[in-house]
């Protein structure tokens, strides 16, 4: 299990990707998985900076990264408002281009590209949400 | 994230290297605004070294694609696109709304 902290801004996604990437090469995943993982957790923290913070520099974003048995899993900390991506519906992906509207895209791809997506809130220790992905699935 | 861009006679041409995300698609988004604004809305976009793209980044250039169609014939078409980005425009339902090119002299000779 490996932890670090980041702060919650987005110069960061950049250092936070490379720990990702190289968790999820040493985990043994393929490169199109690996791709999938950093995609998932870039967006997570995107929308911890936009949403749960509302804004940049307002906090840290921690990160624990733990192998487990197939897969890997990662879990997202940080302090800001409860953001429970339940409440965002998925976008129409299929909608005209005049029309398509802008929100949920980050959620929806933390939804396809991920085996589990689970969101916590509690007061004193803010949200938690946790990403697992196993290899082959 | 650097880009270069280079005027040709029927089009401009934005080559984009290292990673488009939340960070980085504002500096793109400026750059394509200002080339809209000047009247130049035919643009293709070689994403040949981007090694990473963000909602953010797709949305930018989803924009910046509206604001090229709005009262104009102009279009963005993208060109080098990796499998895992196509992928990832695939799953966000973009890859029908862009003209995507295997490489730049074909996307650059589209208009």
């Amino acid at each position: 299990m490996t932890t670090r902290s980041f702060p919650a801004n987005f110069k960061s996604l950049s250092t936070i990707s490379d720990f990702i990437v190289t968790s999820s090469e040493k985990a043994g995943f393929t490169p199109d998985d690996v791709y999938a993982i950093q995609t998932a957790v870039d967006e997570a923290c995107s929308n911890i900076i936009d949403h749960a913070y509302g804004g940049e520099n307002l906090g840290e974003i921690q990160i624990q990264v733990t192998q487990v048995k197939n897969g890997i899993q990662i879990i997202l900390r940080d302090e800001g408002d409860p953001f429970d991506p339940d409440d965002v519906p998925d976008p129409d992906i299929t909608s005209p281009l005049e029309i398509r509207k802008e929100r949920g895209l980050g959620i929806f791809f933390m939804r396809k590209l991920m085996d589990r997506v689970i969101f916590e809130f509690s007061n004193k220790k803010g949200n938690t949400l946790t990403l697992i992905k196993y290899k082959g699935a | 994230m650097e880009f270069v861009i280079t005027e040709y006679k029927h089009c401009d041409l934005m080559e984009i290297s290292g990673r488009v995300d939340s960070y980085t698609s504002p500096k793109i988004k400026e750059a394509l605004e200002a080339l809209i604004a000047d009247g130049h809305c035919k643009i293709v976009l070689d994403l040949q070294a981007v090694t990473y793209l963000s909602s953010s980044g797709m949305l930018t250039f989803i924009n910046a694609l509206k604001h090229c169609q709005q009262g104009s014939q102009g279009k963005i078409v993208l060109s080098n696109v990796s499998p895992q980005i196509f992928t990832s425009l695939e799953l966000a339902g973009f890859h029908t709304l862009f003209e995507i090119y295997d490489d730049v002299v074909t996307a650059v000779g589209k208009f």
